[in-house]
This record gives C-alpha cells, structure tokens and sequence, in this order.
C-alpha cells in the first residue's frame, strides 16, 4: 500500500514538474528552456532532500520508463510518413545519413576513450545524435550509461539547435534541403523544432533526417558498436 | 468522441501487437532491441494497409509530442555519476559539441552537393 502510494505519489511529481516546464517553454518560447532538462535538474534536488537514492525513484517511477518501449515503437509512424515523401531519391537520404551515423558514432567512441578513457562513457556518448527513446534503447543494449546518453543527447539537441542554422550558413550550406537534413542528423528532435519555426520546409527535412538517422543508427550502431568495443582500446 | 475512443483503442492495440511480435523477433534472433523491431513493423503494417495510417495519427501524434516526461525517470539516474560528470564534465561536453558540429557539417555539404541539385533540376 505505502509503495502504491510512494508510486503515485512520485510519478505524479515527475509529470507535474515537466508540465511546468512545458507551460515556462511554452510562455517564454525559449529552446534552451528543455521541459526534460530541466524536470531533472529540478527532481534531483528533491531526491537529495528526501533522502531518496536513485534506484527507489526509478521503482517507483517505473511505469514511466515502461513506456520509453511503445514510445520508440510510435516512432514507426513518422517513418511510415516520411518514407512516403522520399520514394524519388531515397538512395541518396539513406547513403548521406548512413555514413554521418556511423562517422559520429567512430568519432566520439574515438575521442573519448582517447581522452577519458573510459568504455562505458564512449558508448553513452556515442549514441547522442539520435532521438532519445533510441538512443537509450541503444546505450543499454551496449552496456552504456543511459542517464548520461539521455543528458547528452539534450545537450547535442540544444548546441544544434542554437548554433547549428547560422554555422551552416557560415559554410555555405544555403538550400532548405541541406540545411533541414543537418540539423535533423545532428540535433534530432529538438533541432528540428526550432528551425520548423523559421521554415516549414527546413523542418520536414529535419524530421526526415531524424528519423532516418535514427533508424540507420539502432540498425548500424549495436553491431559497430560492439566491433568498437573489443578492438579500440588504450 | 466515440470513435475517438476507438481510434485510441486501436492505435494502443496496434503498439502493442506490434511490440508483442517485436518481442518474440527479439527473442529468436537478438540483435537490434526488441522496440525497434516493433517500430519497424509498425511501419510495415502501414505500408501493407493493415493497420489505416488516418486512424492511428492522431493518438500517435498526442503521444510522439508528450513522451518527453518517460525520459526523465532515466535521465534522473545521472544522480549516480556525479563524480564522473564534476571529473569529466568539459571533456564530455567538448566530445558532445563537436562532434555533432562535424556531424552537421558532413551531411549538410554533401546534402548541398548531391540533393539540393537534384531538387533544382527538378
């Protein structure tokens, strides 16, 4: 009975400090104010006062994270649409994002162990480019962090976001096409919807790249991920 | 509002056939995680007109723009890192931003050199 309670109690906590966040992100249309950011950044202090480590948290929030599964499954209907609007040169979408899926997931495995060191870290960091359901679904088929993949992605999210359309014009990366795609690959879902707001067309391209990025990465990923795993180390 | 009902009805239905053989995919073959395997066949059933794409989007589009709050469960978890994070915190965060600065850059001069032109021509 006290679980039950504990249970409701908490879940209903986290999905009203994230309504919060989405009323404040929604008041001052602000990007950087990230509803999920900034719920966590707000519950760990709770925890901390409470005196509640993490795993009782996640027990008692579990029926949230449960649904993290039907979410990605969700997923296949964006898909469904987009690869509808793709049928004339697919080929060239799924080579174009293929290839910076896997670049990014050498890199940054590359680049952390090189400077941290540190395996699990490399995978959590590696999967950061991808919509957040995937990228966790990933990091924990792998061994990774998921907490620190959920943060990063945020954080990559965040930087494309923000920075990402006026870099892209700096390297004269001009067409709507190319520029929607970027971000998308880049800064998934929260990229897309800041440049949608700008233009239409950039952010259809976006969410095409998201999603295609998304889907080439969980295909790719775990496989690279373990050859990465096993033949790069310091 | 009933046929809302149904439609919810149906799409919940629909995850859920299409997590449940995802599932069972998962569990003959291994590989990729058993909800992605789901969400390809979603796709599948769609393409295939087993499940109608009209009945599914509006339910689906509701939970794609509020599945935000199932993330932060997990991202709370970074509570049990905090000394990784204080120790690595700008190494993480130089490895995060530019990486996907080169992930921006690369797809965005080849989609400029091999899409953009097409679409023009066209």
């Amino acid at each position: 009975m006290i679980t039950l309670l504990s249970s409701l109690f908490f879940i209903v906590l986290t999905i009203g400090i994230y309504q919060i966040f989405v009323w404040v992100q929604a008041k001052f249309s602000a990007i950087w104010l990230n509803p999920m950011l900034f719920s966590i950044v707000a519950i760990v202090p709770v925890l901390l006062w409470q005196d509640i480590n993490f795993e009782q948290y996640y027990d008692y929030t579990y029926t949230l994270s449960a649904l993290l599964e039907p979410a990605v499954v969700a997923l296949g209907f964006p898909l469904y649409q987009h690869l509808q609007t793709v049928k004339n040169h697919w080929k060239s979408y799924l080579a174009i994002l293929s290839l910076g899926a896997i670049i990014v997931i050498i890199v940054s495995f590359i680049m952390t162990i090189a400077m941290v060191n540190l395996p699990e870290l490399a995978v959590s960091l590696s999967y950061k480019s991808v919509t957040t359901p995937i990228g966790i679904a990933l990091t924990d088929t792998n061994g990774g962090i998921s907490s620190i993949t959920a943060f990063a992605i945020i954080i990559a999210g965040l930087f494309g976001a923000i920075l990402g359309p006026s870099w892209l014009q700096f390297i004269g990366v001009k067409s709507n096409s190319a520029i929607g795609l970027a971000i998308g690959a880049g800064s998934h879902a929260l990229g897309t919807a800041t440049i949608t707001k700008y233009s239409f067309e950039q952010g259809a391209f976006s969410s095409l790249a998201l999603i295609i990025s998304a889907v080439m990465t969980a295909i790719i990923g775990p496989f690279l991920m373990t050859f990465l795993l096993s033949n790069i180390t310091i | 509002m009933k046929k809302t009902f149904n439609d919810i009805f149906i799409t919940c239905m629909a995850i859920a056939l299409c997590l449940a053989l995802g599932k069972l995919i998962f569990s003959m073959v291994g590989g990729l995680p058993a909800s992605l395997y789901g969400m390809i066949l979603l796709n599948i059933f769609l393409a295939l007109g087993v499940f109608k794409p009209e009945r599914l989007k509006g339910t689906i589009t509701w939970c794609i723009n509020n599945m935000g709050v199932c993330f932060v469960p997990a991202g709370v978890g970074i509570i049990n890192y905090f000394d990784l994070v204080t120790k690595f915190g700008i190494e993480i965060l130089f490895i995060i931003c530019s990486t996907t600065l080169l992930l921006i850059s690369l797809v965005g001069l080849l989609a400029e050199k091999y899409i953009s032109n097409k679409d023009i021509k066209r």
